[in-house]
């Protein structure tokens, strides 16, 4: 197994394709649909990543990635949207830690390809600090 | 004779002595300053008006030097000897001669005298004297000048104001009046328009409906006041502010009616160019919304299609599935360049030369295989160009888009013509002019909207996304086309 991945986003066939894919990867994705749930996965198991949705329908996905990052400080969080690169969103994301920005807009190999480099990167940050 | 006549000879010495004392009753009494010198230029006489204006009594002057009289205690000024030379003049030449020159009175004060010199011939045509005969032109003379200020600033206020026109009717409506700024404004010379009616200035399918409601507010409520259409000698609609109020003669009758006209087209170039942000910004914002609900399922879509892709299927059925990617990818790019159209980007500033950005957009051009080949290109660069504070990447995006829609209105080749230029230190001006198709009037104010094309490719969003970037940039960004002549791009970037 690659990863473990945590996948939070509001609509099912979004989080259901984004499974099928890691899975493909050779990689271990757990879905669910928002940040009530997603706090009682990562509190019973431990996640490699999250690859959380920007725009989740109750919450906010920039609030969910504050609260990850101030329980689980060194956990990798990469953040997909469909609103393609907009560069307020990026920055907002940044400055509340997230390891990585993907757009759903981009093709799907590249999804995937980026999505593995944010992780192998936020990882060795991890290591080294 | 009858007793009480008098000889003849009696009459004449009688009207003789009268004409005399008439005469010098006369002299003494007129109301300009009269001076007689002899050849040596003493004062043989002066009457009261001279004494009046330069405070010397006749006794006192009598048998002295004119100037030493005239100009007493001025020691030597220009105007003394001036004065000396054009008297000489006079004699020299033996002919009157005009000259102005201020004198010191009792009180103090300058008073203006306006001289006529005139040389006094004997019947051998000698010099036997002269006439100095002066009117005091101070009051005129202030008057005058005071005229002539008012009408100077006047005139000045006018003419610096030439977006106004100032025109004025008879009742019957034919033009009496052509002012100031009229003939800038209106194209008109004053004769071609002294006594046309003034119907000639406002489109002929509303003239008479607009005049008679501005007469009829003019009767009603002494003024009219309104935005309108003035045409001019070229045909063409000026936007302006009018003002009509009545002309009224001395006793207040209504004699006319004179009309204002300020120029607007500034303002509603600027009226329209916010109405066109707002609803570029609207879109915006409504279309990132849409790309975003769209982006979805497309996502859903196109992974999932990926994955059947890799599945090992029939080859009928990886056909149908490459035709339905091939639509797929094409909603995605369409999506792509709402988001591209609609994202709030957040500049990168730098000092950047605008020349040497276009310089870095040709070759861009020039290998892309696509454009029309028998296209060339004409530089016309100014020098040592202030540097201007953008994205570098951006504003290449905007050239690009623009020299490309230059390409493509001349897919039979033509020339684009790039200059730039400073505009008073304060703005760098770039004009991108083709020698293309040109765009139709009616299609004109809906480049810069997004989703509009008329090359039957495309998005329709180039435009629209330039002018994002300019505004983003603070500058602006216009364009003047003719149907058949070609395009013109004008773009104005703030310097730093």
């Amino acid at each position: 197994m690659l990863y473990k991945i945590l996948i939070v986003d509001d609509e099912e066939p979004v989080r259901d394709l984004l499974r099928d894919l890691l899975k493909k990867e050779d990689c271990l994705p757990i879905t669910c649909s928002n940040q009530e749930e997603a706090m009682a996965i990562l509190k019973k198991d431990t996640f490699d990543v999250v690859l959380l949705d920007i725009k989740l329908c109750e919450t906010n996905g920039l609030e969910v990635l504050k609260n990850i990052r101030e329980k689980y400080a060194n956990l990798p969080v990469v953040m997909i949207t469909g609103f393609g690169f907009d560069e307020e969103l990026i920055g907002k994301s940044k400055q509340f830690g997230c390891s990585g920005y993907i757009g759903k807009n981009m093709p799907i190999s590249e999804i995937i390809v980026t999505f593995k480099r944010f992780v192998k990167e936020a990882k060795q940050k991890g290591a080294s600090s | 004779m009858n007793g009480g006549s008098i000889p003849l000879s009696r009459f004449y010495i009688i009207l003789n002595t009268h004409m005399k004392d008439m005469f010098s009753s006369l002299i003494e009494n007129a109301a300009v300053l009269v001076i007689y010198l002899d050849k040596n230029k003493n004062i043989v006489l002066y009457n009261k008006k001279t004494t009046d204006v330069i405070g010397l009594k006749y006794a006192q002057a009598k048998g002295k030097n004119w100037l030493e009289v005239l100009f007493r205690g001025a020691g030597k000024t220009i105007k003394k000897e001036m004065f000396k030379a054009v008297l000489d003049e006079a004699l020299t030449y033996k002919r009157a001669k005009d000259f102005e020159c201020h004198l010191l009175n009792k009180g103090g004060n300058l008073r203006h005298i306006s001289w006529n010199i005139t040389p006094i011939l004997s019947k051998t045509n000698h010099v036997q004297g002269s006439l100095l005969i002066g009117h005091d032109i101070t009051e005129i003379h202030e008057r005058e000048n005071s005229i002539k200020n008012i009408d100077g600033s006047l005139k000045n206020i006018i003419s610096s104001i030439d977006e106004y026109a100032l025109y004025v009717t008879n009742l019957d409506g034919l033009i009496t009046y052509f002012g100031m700024g009229c003939a800038t404004m209106l194209g008109y010379s004053k004769p071609e328009i002294i006594f046309k009616h003034v119907s000639i200035l406002h489109n002929p399918n509303k003239a008479a409906a607009e005049l008679s409601l501005i007469l009829e507010h003019v009767r009603l409520f002494n003024k009219f006041e309104s935005e309108l259409e003035l045409i001019n000698k070229a045909g063409s609609a000026i936007p302006v502010w009018l003002t009509v109020n009545q002309f009224l003669d001395t006793n207040g009758k209504l004699t006319g009616y004179i009309f204002i006209a300020k120029d607007i087209t500034e303002t509603k170039k600027l009226e329209y160019q916010v109405f066109q942000s707002e609803k570029l910004a609207a879109l915006g914002q409504l279309s990132a919304g849409m790309a975003h609900e769209i982006n979805n399922p497309l996502f859903v879509i196109s992974g999932k299609l990926q994955m059947l892709k890799q599945e090992k299927l029939a080859l009928e059925f990886k056909k149908e599935l490459d035709l339905i990617d091939s639509q797929v990818n094409r909603i995605s790019k369409l999506v792509n360049h709402i988001l591209k159209f609609a994202r709030k980007t957040t500049l990168t500033l730098e000092a950047v030369n605008i020349n040497e950005i276009i310089e870095a957009v040709l070759p861009l051009v020039r290998y892309n295989k696509s454009l029309p080949a028998k296209v060339e290109i004409k530089k016309h660069f100014q020098k040592n160009m202030p540097k201007i504070s953008g994205d570098p990447d951006q504003l290449q995006e905007v050239f690009l888009n623009m020299i490309i829609n230059a390409y493509q209105s001349m897919p039979d080749g033509g020339i684009i013509k790039i200059t730039t230029s400073n505009l008073s230190n304060r703005y760098a001006q770039v004009q991108i002019t083709d020698t293309g198709e040109g765009i139709p009037e009616a299609n004109l104010k809906n480049v810069f909207m997004p989703f509009f094309s008329t090359k039957g490719y495309g998005t329709g969003l180039g435009l629209s996304i330039c002018h994002n970037i300019v505004k983003g940039h603070n500058g602006s960004i216009e364009l003047e086309s003719r149907v058949n002549q070609g395009t013109t791009f004008t773009v104005k970037l703030p310097f730093m």
